[in-house]
């Protein structure tokens, strides 16, 4: 079953076209991979997937659905979840706040005024159940900038997908990780079950030779490779243009 | 048609005042992203300054103007070096703290100046009018307008043509490179503030012809400035000039049609921008 | 702007004892107070009010806005006007118009100047604020014959036979009124909407990504928000006897914004210690020195802006905590 359709999409800002007539599709499942230099596009075509962007042309669909001209906060209902490249969880805010704002956003408790957040049992027994998993129960009332950056990215992540997400976007969610905290990374993405979707953007290749079943190359917003990790490693544009810079 | 033509004048002279007080304030809010409530504030520092000079003093109009500006630079340059800066990367309280001054220096004003109001003064060879399309006109608006010109294309100059106008356009698009590149930001930031306080107080010495010397010009001036900026744009001198001449005329009209509702004119105008183009008409995007 | 961190699981009876203790201090206070002074302390009460109804746009939503005195001078204006060209005294007519316009201006507020963000809402707020009050300066119906501005305001009719208000029970008429209001709130802020704009202040675009409709939340914030500030708005017509144009300006929305701050934003309590500093200051300042009191608020302000910035009830508030740990009223 396809997931994601992505046809002709392009994007310009003012006279540069940061993203080229792209057309690929994802189906339910997949660990799809998106690489390239510096400035090839990749978290603008992520911007444009999860609608922080609007397309210049082109079409997305999920599941389906047109999806092109949603706001954010309706793609994030139909099952889009975004680890961001900077890691935004709020700063100010506790452990706990945050686990219970992101519970919140996809439920329609979300916009409940006059019952005490705790007073939704079920959500609060979940952000529980999450920060136990994760190890933080005993930080939740400490404001999220005193976590370390590993447990930062670890939470957004796992904040991610305690949304239970039909597609997981994954922007670099290894930088500014140690080794050990990207293995951990890597770890918890291998660890996804088989229905979850996961779109990663990434310059760590060996994250992505890890997790990816399939790789797509950008090179200035155009994709000019598509394939499984031995044909992208065998590829000799790519190698040229993007490994050889490596 | 001569009706025309004087509403247009008046339109536009009172316009080019309008583009005087804008533009300073646009110029920090782009180049530094501080929005200086203050800025009516000194405005109206100038004009008593100003006045003091040339009226009382009976110095000349243009030395009034020199010491209005130079008056208002100074207040404006002590309280960014001295407190604003302090809040570098807090717009909020940057923003409140010069809101506090508009209270602070208005009193001050009332202080030193006393509550009466000044009568609209200008220079002696100014006195006096033109005949246009058989109707006299003063020649103080004319002045005005050229003024407002002359200043324009100068300050059009220093922003597109100069160094100082590039430090400037890069440092807001990127503070942290622009440091990077070893350019003395803190520097440019303090002449910044300076020059446009500095054309806030000389503008109050000039549209002291049209709006006179009041204590509580700090905040009529400052909702003025800051209808010319959202309806003008953020961050050009053309759009100050855009937003000003715009509003100007649309006022002298406004005025000369519907004596009652007047003010409404300005706010219908701002009301117009903000639905069709929240930018501002020569805006970038926000 | 610092803003104090929500908790969530706090222990109860620390925060119960000190809103008890003050609704306590508030019931009995006026039996030692003449009557100036129950006057002040019903400008008190009204001014945290309308303090409070601006922490919810600024302090917890993160909106800066400079327009508010718009909602609560429509509050006192739909007063002054039932009561000038309708001569309509009755509180339970007066108070839902003062409400219902109230939250009318807001919500059209609403429409134009979420249209922009960050500084450039302030902008538009302060323009909106001033067109109300040009507008109310301008058209002679919003004024009394000759004036601007409508006097004439009584105390209100509750219509309860052989009862009329007097000083003393416009007090305890005005405290019912803010303990009812800060219940609301109180709910408000604890809810999931209220964390919901607690996020959005600190960060629009992640909320958007997890699911929040962000416009709507600032928008139903501002509404909700212009509500409060209306029944602000009424009892102060009532308290003042008169209403002008500069009450739907920018010299009344400033003062909400100053004692908001100087409490202490996005905490439940700070605008309300805000607005009796205020009113504390205010009152010596107009014995001693009335005509610097535009320059003693400006210097405080900016003096809290420069060296006070998380407000002074977030202090206190340090201090309570300490206290209750100490003596063992609540685990640590």
């Amino acid at each position: 079953m396809e997931s994601l359709r992505v046809e002709g999409l392009s994007k310009q800002f003012g006279g540069v076209q940061a993203v080229n007539r792209v057309t690929f599709s994802v189906e339910v499942g997949d660990r799809v991979a998106i690489i390239g230099p510096n400035g090839a596009g990749k978290t603008t075509l992520l911007n444009l997937i999860n609608g922080q962007l609007a397309a210049t042309s082109g079409s997305i669909h999920f599941f389906g659905k047109d999806v092109t001209a949603l706001p954010t906060y309706k793609r994030a209902h139909l099952g889009q979840a975004r680890a961001f490249q900077i890691i935004s969880l709020f700063q100010k805010l506790t452990v706990m706040d945050n686990v219970l704002l992101t519970l919140h956003g996809t439920r329609s408790s979300r916009f409940k005024m006059f019952r005490p957040i705790e007073g939704f049992t079920d959500v609060h027994n979940k952000a529980v159940q999450t920060l136990r998993t994760l190890g933080l129960w005993e930080k939740r009332n400490e404001p999220v900038s005193t976590l370390a950056y590993g447990e930062q990215r670890r939470l957004e992540i796992d904040l991610g997908l305690a949304l239970e997400p039909k597609l997981l976007l994954l922007d670099e969610p290894s930088a500014g990780l140690t080794k050990e905290e990207g293995l951990e990374i890597i770890g918890v993405i291998k660890g996804l079950e088989s229905s979850n979707t996961v779109l990663i953007v990434d310059h760590d290749m060996e994250l992505v030779f890890e997790v990816a079943q399939r790789i797509i190359v950008l090179h200035y917003g155009e994709i000019i490779a598509d394939g499984t990790p031995d044909e992208i490693e065998s590829d000799k544009r790519v190698r040229e243009i993007y490994m050889g810079l490596d | 048609m001569s009706w025309f033509v004087i509403n247009l004048l008046n339109g536009v002279s009172y316009g080019m005042v309008l583009f005087l007080i804008a533009s300073g304030m646009s110029i920090v809010l782009g180049a530094m992203g501080i929005t200086n409530l203050a800025h009516g504030a000194f405005y109206m520092v100038g004009a008593f300054v100003g006045w003091t000079v040339a009226v009382k003093l009976g110095a000349t109009l243009g030395l009034g103007i020199l010491a209005g500006g130079l008056a208002a630079g100074l207040v404006g340059l002590a309280m960014e070096r001295g407190l604003l800066r302090h809040l570098y990367k807090q717009p909020n309280e940057q923003v409140l703290l010069t809101f506090g001054f508009v209270y602070i220096l208005s009193n001050v004003c009332l202080w030193v100046w006393g509550g009466w109001p000044r009568m609209p003064f200008t220079a002696k060879f100014l006195t006096g009018s033109f005949e246009i399309m058989g109707r006299a006109y003063p020649k103080a608006r004319i002045a005005i307008i050229l003024f407002g010109l002359i200043l324009g294309v100068g300050l059009w100059w220093l922003q597109d043509r100069t160094r100082m106008g590039a430090i400037v356009r890069a440092g807001m698009d990127d503070k942290e490179t622009t440091m990077g590149l070893g350019i003395n930001l803190e520097l440019a930031f303090a002449v910044i503030f300076f020059i446009s306080s500095f054309i806030a107080g000389a503008a109050g010495v000039i549209g002291a012809q049209l709006l006179g010397v009041r204590t509580d010009l700090g905040m009529e001036v400052l909702l003025l400035a800051l209808i010319v900026i959202i309806v003008g744009g953020v961050g050009s001198i053309q759009g100050a000039l855009l937003g000003g001449i715009l509003i100007g005329v649309i006022d002298a009209f406004g005025k000369a049609l519907f004596p009652q509702m007047a003010m409404f004119t300005m706010y219908l105008t701002m009301i117009i921008v903000l639905i069709v183009r929240p930018t501002g008409l020569l805006g970038r995007k926000i | 702007m610092v803003v104090a961190n929500r908790r969530t699981d706090k222990n109860s009876i620390m925060t119960t004892v000190p809103y008890l203790a003050g609704a306590l201090i508030l019931a009995i206070i006026p039996l030692f107070l003449s009557r100036y002074g129950q006057g002040l302390m019903t400008r008190f009460l009204i001014f945290a009010l309308f303090a409070m109804s601006y922490n919810v746009v600024f302090g917890y939503a993160g909106l800066l806005s400079l327009g508010h005195a718009a909602f609560f001078g429509a509050g006192g204006y739909a007063v002054a006007l039932l009561k000038l060209h309708y001569n309509v005294d009755l509180f339970w007519i007066t108070a839902p118009f003062g409400l219902l316009l109230a939250t009318f201006v807001a919500a059209l507020f609403g429409i134009v100047a979420l249209r922009v963000t960050g500084i450039y809402f302030l902008l538009v707020t302060f323009a909106l604020g001033q067109m109300l009050y040009s507008l109310a300066w301008n058209v002679k119906w919003l004024s009394s014959k000759g004036m601007q501005g409508i006097t004439g305001i009584n105390l209100p009719d509750l219509g309860i036979p052989g009862f009329s208000l007097d000083t003393t029970s416009f007090y305890y008429m005005v405290l019912i009124c803010f303990i009812i209001s800060c219940i609301l709130l109180y709910r408000l802020v604890r809810s999931p909407f209220g964390l919901a704009l607690v996020g959005i202040r600190e960060d629009e675009s992640r909320m958007e990504a997890v699911g929040y409709n962000v416009w709507l939340y600032k928008y139903t914030a501002l509404v909700i928000s212009g509500a409060f500030a209306g029944i602000a708005g009424v009892l102060f017509a009532y308290y003042n006897f008169f209403v002008s144009p500069n009450h739907l300006g920018i010299a009344t929305s400033f003062l909400p914004m100053v004692m908001a701050i100087m409490g202490g934003l996005g905490t439940f309590l700070g605008p309300v210690i805000g607005a009796a500093v205020f009113i504390f200051v205010e009152t010596f300042a107009s014995i001693f020195l009335p005509q610097r009191w535009p320059l003693i608020l400006g210097g405080l302000f900016v003096l809290t802006i420069m060296f006070a910035r998380e407000g002074i009830g977030v202090y206190l508030w340090k201090i309570w905590e300490k206290v209750s740990h100490r003596y063992g009223i609540v685990e640590g």
